[in-house]
């Protein structure tokens, strides 16, 4: 009873920071994958006297990552109905032209409105819209649930951290007569901390397999029973293989760090 | 005879260095010796034996080790240094959740020995102290001259070149006692070890020749 209570003093601690790591690395893909969502579903529309080409309105601001020109043609047939052939001509030789212009990310009010002002500084744009409202809101709800999500992982993070210091406290009192006689008898760092080593070693590993288990239960059956859309749609990016080299790297970075500040802190003999 | 351990006017102080211990003492000890230091409580003796395994360094003066000076030496060359050393300690200072077995091969685990040599080791050394029917058991299931005649037996392991006893019978009862010094009388006869006990009575009943420090007023003075 005692050995697994002194193990889940660690490992739970441990197991919390990496979930904190990992909901990090989960949020981080979705909302890219949503970002990128929202900045491709999202253009300018512009109205320019003359054609202009992609170059051109990209020398106007570097955001500007795609044009599509709407068909002129298609806007008179819709007003022109029963007129003559030659009005209709008249009439789109009259027309500037109209343009959908794409964005490179998913920019700020005031990075819109700056391009705004960039393109208008052309002679031949004679009108941009930017759907500034709608935008905005989304935007702020958007950074709004992405910051409260990262301090929420962060302050998740330093409690852990101060339960593990704690585990490390104790850890001290177990091991620190047992390091100190091996220190006097010439024992290397190495050895006086292998048996530390080994016990911090394996809660790392467990840890880490419970994360891992955990976050591929929510991948492979959870999001699909969840019938929540943005689940089952990121469901590729909820937890990738790669994610498990990572989290035992992390792990066995807070160990060897955990470890060797017990190791440093138990120098010399206790009279 | 080669020079194991030589101090000259050697002061240790604990703090910043305000508080003396020991002052401007000088002495040497020759290989193969046996040594006694007696004094008062509180005179300094277990604080000179902690500077001679590097525990402790010196404030002033020199204090040269296996031909080592503790002032300068580096970490590695110290652990090196106190692996050929034996200590023991009054209050045992055994491991207690290994066995008693495992105890005693800590030398021969440190410097690296196979796992059937501090096998064979241990059941040598623990015959050589009385105590082969104990090997599994763990330290709190012996009693205190048991534990310390492990304490004997781990500083013996390697065959060391210098024991260093701090009130190795302290605690301990007459036949303990005596069984504890036959053992570095021994070991100080048969293999030349050079043996330093810090003690507060040099014993009755001794056989071999020795030197007597005694410290004093933070001086060490050799009686004659």
């Amino acid at each position: 009873m005692k050995f697994i209570k002194n193990h889940l003093m660690f490992i739970l601690p441990l197991m919390a920071i990496l979930l904190g790591i990992e909901f990090f690395l989960v949020f981080e893909r979705t909302t890219d994958t949503y970002e990128k969502g929202l900045k491709d579903g999202y253009s300018m529309f512009v109205v320019t006297k003359e054609p202009m080409e992609l170059s051109a309105f990209q020398a106007l601001n570097e955001h500007i990552s795609g044009t599509k020109l709407i068909k002129r043609e298609n806007i008179v047939a819709e007003v022109t109905k029963g007129v003559s052939q030659s009005t209709s001509e008249e009439i789109l030789a009259a027309l500037p032209y109209f343009y959908n212009l794409g964005l490179d990310s998913y920019l700020h009010t005031s990075e819109l409105e700056k391009i705004k002002k960039d393109l208008l500084s052309n002679e031949n744009v004679k009108k941009v819209e930017t759907f500034g409202n709608s935008h905005n809101s989304n935007y702020k709800l958007f950074s709004f649930i992405k910051f409260t999500l990262k301090i929420f992982i962060m302050f998740m993070a330093v409690v852990s951290l101060f339960l593990i210091i704690k585990q490390m406290e104790i850890w001290k009192y177990a091991h620190k007569e047992r390091m100190q006689v091996m220190e006097i008898f010439g024992a290397p760092l190495m050895l006086r901390s292998g048996v530390l080593f080994k016990v911090a070693l394996m809660d790392a590993i467990v840890a880490t397999i419970l994360v891992s288990a955990l976050f591929l239960y929510i991948k492979f059956y959870w999001a699909t029973q969840s019938g929540i859309d943005i689940m089952v749609q990121n469901q590729e990016v909820l937890f990738k293989i790669s994610d498990i080299g990572l989290l035992l790297a992390s792990a066995f970075l807070i160990v060897i760090f955990a470890v060797y500040s017990v190791v440093f802190s138990s120098k010399g003999v206790q009279e | 005879m080669s020079n194991v351990i030589h101090a000259s006017h050697l002061t240790l102080s604990y703090g910043s260095g305000d508080k003396e211990i020991i002052k401007d003492a000088s002495f040497t000890i020759k290989k193969g010796e046996f040594v006694f230091i007696t004094g008062p409580s509180g005179s300094g003796k277990s604080t000179l034996l902690k500077s001679l395994y590097g525990q402790l360094q010196a404030t002033e003066g020199s204090l040269v080790v296996g031909g080592h000076d503790l002032a300068t030496i580096r970490k590695g060359k110290l652990q090196e240094l106190r692996a050929h050393m034996g200590i023991i300690f009054q209050d045992y200072k055994l491991i207690n959740e290994w066995t008693v077995a495992k105890n005693v091969v800590l030398p021969l685990m440190i410097a690296g020995y196979s796992t059937e040599i501090q096998d064979t080791q241990a059941r040598r050394l623990l015959k050589h102290v009385k105590l082969s029917e104990h090997a599994d058991k763990y330290p709190l299931e012996l009693s205190g001259g048991e534990q310390q005649r492990v304490g004997v037996a781990r500083a013996l392991a390697k065959n060391p070149v210098v024991i260093l006893a701090d009130e190795p019978t302290g605690n301990l009862d007459d036949y303990s006692s005596n069984v504890i010094w036959d053992l570095m009388e021994n070991a100080c006869q048969q293999l030349e070890t050079t043996v330093l006990v810090v003690t507060h009575k040099i014993p009755t009943i001794f056989s071999l020749p020795y030197r007597h420090f005694i410290i004093e007023s933070k001086g060490v003075y050799e009686v004659h």
